[in-house]
């Protein structure tokens, strides 16, 4: 049964006021299930990476509403609910590829030494062990989403929210990365939703979502 | 192309040009503050040299030859205001009869002084009671006679029948050494002291006194001219204005032709000055430079922050076809940008902040500030710029240490700092060698090696302390913060332990920050705290009531002055001469178990032992004398030695020996001369001359309202004696550096230091403010509550502040120890201690806090706030 994690009805954001206002995001309304594997695809500057993070509730929007039938608040600040992959290079540049992926856990009070052998065993599942000593700067861009991607797994979330992760890579690469978070989206039993503009990542994935001018079409 | 990138930088970057102004501004202003500085005290070293001299010239007129030629001469002489002959007559002795009693003295000088010389030469007479019009005595001579205004003095003379003056006034004789000088003989065959003996007489009447023996006897009468030069025309630097004034002193010699030797007062006081002028300079070059240096530090650093984006902008400009030449004529524009924004900047702010301008120091430090515009943003830009061309990137994270580090530079400056301190110690410091009478000075620029090198290894140590700590100890540190931190202390001293190379770098910006500051703070206070008891050594106390020759005060009357308003304690102070041997030497009679209530001995008046311990040793008998160091030297005394000296008994007036024997070595008292001098004890003197006359009572008001005391106390005393306060002293003290007004110096330089402390701390959270941006956002995207990324935030700045303050304060006691040491010719008398300015060092933290906090504030708050922007962004 699917159990509905992300319910958008006639969410909006726009950003500034009056003249120099921006609609980012108007009238989305669609539902994320805890199975849902989404693709969200639309050109540079249609609004993909602002729904995402409204999902995430990471923002909050000017319209509309957005609520998480599954939670009594919203997934931020509970990576357990939900983990984002943000956009470009998101890691603390002077931590190890270990350390960026245990932060989130020692936010939520865990031990160093717990949250250490959790992130390395979510490095492990990535198979990307070999990397957990190196820093940002000696990793690839692929390398380094990857680990962004372990960062989330690591904290088991219900729900991963992935903003552009091949943006920045070669092809190769960018199929790596995917092949990671489809592969630890079934691992966790999560749903998945994936901003992009590359239509060969999109075509993997089960659902998608266009955005047009911050519209949002084909969502149900 | 250079314009429209340069309206692009203004418009779209101009925190990046002002940030690097501001800091040149700040090495600009001081240097241009300093410079002014300099420039206006030695100008006050002159005119203040100057303006002491009583008589400027004293022209010896040669045996045989006609004072009226050699008068026209000096008349004649540039520069020459006024000129008038003075008689000299030597005279076998004085005699007076006074209160049914005789009494003579020893040889005497007779003085004949034209009508109006007290106006033309203020500063040599000052009369003490009675009228300047007719035969006045000198202080000493009316005690020596017991004669008052109105008395008569037999004058004995050579060959001749006495003849007897009516005394009109009791004069004191400022300047007696010089006005009693051998003109023209070398130091060395100078008079020990002045004659005791003086009295002066009008023009005409020794004239008429004398004319027959100078006759006879031209070797017993002879006459100077006094004359007096145009101050206003000397240079205004001490050294030349001696070259000049020795000049014109020699020219007038010459146009003598031979008549007339000039003996050079305002040549004598001007060479002394060239001293305190030398050091003013060492002043200048030694509170000053470190700024600067410091100034220049925090610009680089600036320059260091921006980088990355200039290197960005570079890549994008090749990328689009610009060539290395076109790219360095962009950074050359940035560099005259910078570097004229922030000269005028900081000859604005000297100006601003009261320094009196000097055009050469105002366009020297304006040069200067395009130089360091040069250094700090051309030099590295160019670098990038080899590095954008050869397509490598800047490493963010720096796992290396400094090569110097591995080498132990900074032990080793620290070892060669203190190595320099050892060997200028063994010289006593002496950095300034003026050399009487030569036109050149010696400065031993070398022994600030001392200092200069501690600073800078102190610096360095601080880098070495927190990379120590961030590397081998951060366990420690992830332990200390986890009260703090919680779980993240571990991953937040791993950031730093990756970053330890930009976070010790902070470090030592605010270490060697606060160091200059502590240690410029700590030298000027106690370089005023010196100022101070130089001016209670001249005076005496807070305030001193000197008693009238012959006022026979008890005392007793010491309880009345204690009931005045204000007064917290007042203690007699017996004033005596006895002769040590041939040499008259004045005494002073205390009660060592209180004289210390009423003004204050420092260890440093003593050698070989405290002032307690000084003192204890007078009360330990009653026959203890306290002697100076040429004494002890002159006789070969040694402790518990028997000691004759002669004093005069109050009935009979003839001088007794009294046993005394030696205690200790005593270099200054209050009150006392800077030569030789006894210290006894007060009953035992009192009962070896039958009387126990004060010369002076010392008031102590507790260092409050000493003018007001003062007056009540004028008030009451009448014309029995003479007040004086400490606030009168101030003026007068000494000729060396503390008659200086340094305040202009002091404030200028803590302002300075206050700010490039506040800069350099605040600084830290700009140069890692990318790096940390980032970590924030993150942080923040990943679920950290305010409070956690607060800290998370804070912990770099926290740890930077932490060894910072700590090193600093440490270094810059240490540095302010060095400086006393090695600046001792500039301290009169030499402190028995650091002043610590306590105010002024909490304010200086706290504003180091605040400014560290802040920045942190907006950075953490802004970066917090605008997350998601950022994490799209990098």
């Amino acid at each position: 049964m699917n159990k509905p994690l992300v319910v958008c009805e006639a969410a909006g954001r726009t950003f500034g006021h009056g003249r120099v206002a921006v609609v980012a995001v108007h009238d989305a309304t669609g539902t994320v299930d805890d199975d849902s594997r989404i693709a969200l695809v639309g050109p540079s500057g249609s609004g993909k990476s602002t729904l995402l993070h409204l999902m995430a509730g990471l923002d909050t929007p000017t319209s509309g509403s957005i609520s998480w039938p599954a939670w009594e608040s919203g997934p931020f600040r509970d990576p357990s609910r939900a983990g984002v992959v943000f956009q470009g290079l998101s890691l603390i540049p002077s931590l190890t590829a270990a350390e960026n992926v245990a932060f989130p856990l020692l936010l939520q009070g865990l031990s160093h030494e717990q949250a250490v052998a959790r992130a390395i065993e979510s490095l492990d599942l990535l198979g990307i062990a070999a990397l957990a000593e190196k820093v940002p700067e000696e990793l690839s861009g692929g390398q380094a989403q990857r680990v962004a991607v372990a960062r989330v797994v690591t904290s088991r979330p219900q729900l991963i929210f992935v903003d552009e992760p091949t943006g920045q890579l070669d092809r190769a690469s960018g199929g790596r990365v995917v092949d990671v978070l489809l592969e630890a989206a079934d691992h966790l039993h999560a749903g998945l939703v994936l901003s992009t503009h590359d239509a060969t990542v999109a075509g993997r994935l089960d659902v998608v979502w266009r955005m047009h001018d911050g519209e949002l079409v084909g969502a149900a | 192309m250079t314009w429209i990138w340069l309206a692009g930088l203004v418009r779209k970057s101009p925190g990046r040009l002002l940030a690097a102004a501001a800091g040149i501004a700040i090495a600009v202003a001081l240097m241009a503050g300093l410079g002014s500085f300099l420039v206006t005290s030695q100008a006050t070293m002159t005119q203040r040299a100057a303006a002491q001299v009583a008589v400027d010239w004293q022209v010896q007129v040669s045996a045989h030859r006609d004072p009226a030629t050699v008068l026209k001469a000096v008349l004649g002489s540039p520069g020459t205001v006024s000129a008038v002959p003075v008689g000299f007559a030597d005279s076998p002795g004085l005699r007076a009869t006074a209160g049914g009693t005789t009494q003579d003295t020893g040889a005497a000088k007779v003085l004949g002084v034209p009508t109006g010389y007290a106006k033309t030469f203020p500063l040599a007479i000052r009369l003490l009671t009675g009228s300047a019009n007719g035969a006045v005595v000198a202080q000493q001579t009316a005690a020596n006679l017991h004669v008052t205004p109105g008395d008569t003095v037999r004058v004995l003379r050579a060959g001749l029948s006495p003849y007897s003056v009516r005394i009109a006034g009791v004069v004191e004789l400022p300047q007696s050494d010089s006005l009693f000088q051998r003109v023209g003989a070398p130091p060395q065959s100078q008079p020990v002291a002045p004659p005791d003996n003086v009295i002066m007489l009008p023009a005409a009447e020794f004239r008429t006194e004398y004319a027959a023996l100078a006759k006879t006897r031209p070797d017993l009468v002879t006459t100077q001219i006094h004359a007096s030069v145009d101050q206003g025309a000397l240079p205004s630097d001490p050294s030349s204005a001696f070259t000049s004034v020795t000049g014109a002193a020699n020219n007038l010699a010459v146009r003598t032709s031979g008549a007339g030797v000039v003996g050079n007062n305002l040549g004598a006081s001007l060479d002394a000055a060239r001293e305190d002028a030398s050091y003013a300079r060492i002043l200048f070059l030694f509170l000053g430079a470190p700024g600067a240096l410091l100034a220049v530090a925090l610009t680089a650093a600036i320059t260091q922050a921006v980088a990355a984006r200039r290197r960005k902008e570079q890549a994008l400009l090749r990328a689009r076809g610009s060539t290395p030449t076109q790219l360095m004529r962009l950074v050359l524009v940035e560099v005259a940008v910078v570097g004229v924004l922030g000269g005028l900047i900081g000859v604005g702010v000297a100006a601003g902040v009261g320094a009196a301008s000097s055009w050469p120091w105002d366009l020297a430090a304006g040069l200067t500030g395009l130089l360091i515009a040069g250094l700090v943003v051309a030099i590295p830009a160019a670098r990038d710029l080899r590095v954008v061309a050869a397509g490598e990137s800047a490493r963010t994270v720096q796992r290396t240490r400094p090569v110097w580090l591995r080498f132990g530079l900074d032990v080793i400056l620290i070892g060669l700092g203190l190595a320099v301190f050892w060997a200028s110690g063994r010289n006593k410091y002496a950095l300034v060698l003026a050399p009487e009478g030569v036109p050149t000075i010696s400065v031993s620029y070398w022994a600030f090696l001392a200092p200069a090198l501690a600073w800078l290894g102190g610096g360095l140590l601080c880098w070495r302390i927190a990379d120590t700590l961030l590397w081998r100890g951060r366990r420690i540190v992830a332990l200390a913060g986890r009260p703090v931190l919680g779980s993240l202390s571990t991953s937040v001293s791993s950031m730093l332990m990756r970053q330890r190379r930009l976070v010790s770098r902070s470090a030592v910006l605010v270490a060697l920050a606060l160091a200059f500051a502590v240690s410029t703070a700590t030298f000027n206070s106690t370089y005023r705290a010196q100022a101070e008891v130089d001016a209670q050594l001249t005076n005496g106390a807070d305030v001193t009531v000197t008693e009238s020759p012959g006022a026979n005060a008890s005392p007793a009357e010491g309880a009345q002055l204690g009931q005045v308003s204000g007064v917290t304690a007042v203690e007699p102070l017996q004033h005596r001469f006895a002769y040590v041997g041939n040499d008259l030497q004045d005494l002073y009679g205390i009660n060592p178990g209180t004289i210390s209530r009423a003004t204050t001995l420092q260890d440093a008046y003593f050698q070989g032992a405290t002032a307690a311990e000084s003192l204890a040793q007078l009360t330990s008998r009653p026959d203890a004398v306290l002697v100076s160091a040429e004494t002890v030297n002159d006789f070969q005394l040694s402790p518990g030695d028997l000691i004759k000296l002669r004093l005069q008994d109050a009935q009979t007036h003839t001088y007794r020996t009294v046993p005394f024997h030696y205690v200790g070595i005593v270099n200054e008292f209050p009150t006392a001369p800077k030569d030789s001098f006894l210290v006894a004890n007060a009953d035992y003197v009192a009962q070896h001359t039958g009387s126990s006359a004060v010369g002076t009572f010392l008031v102590s008001t507790g260092g409050s309202n000493v003018s007001g005391v003062a007056d009540r106390i004028r008030s009451l005393v009448g014309t029995t004696g003479s007040v004086g306060t400490i606030d009168d002293a101030r003026g007068l003290v000494g000729s060396s550096l503390t008659s200086v007004d340094l305040s202009k110096l002091t404030r200028l330089e803590l302002a300075f230091a206050l700010l490039i402390a506040a800069a350099a701390g605040g600084l830290v959270i700009g140069l890692g403010l990318a790096e940390r941006r980032q970590a924030i956002a993150v942080a923040t995207a990943l679920g950290a509550t305010k409070r956690q990324v607060r800290r998370f935030g804070s912990a770099e700045p926290a740890f930077v502040l932490l060894v910072g303050t700590a090193c600093g304060l440490v270094t810059g006691w240490g540095l302010s120890y060095l400086l006393v040491k090695v600046l001792t010719g500039v301290f009169d008398p030499p402190p028995a201690g650091l002043t610590a300015p306590w105010g002024y060092l909490a304010a200086l933290v706290a504003c180091t806090v605040a400014a560290v906090g802040l920045a942190s504030v907006v950075v953490i708050e802004r970066a917090r706030r605008s997350a998601r922007t950022l994490l799209r962004a990098i």
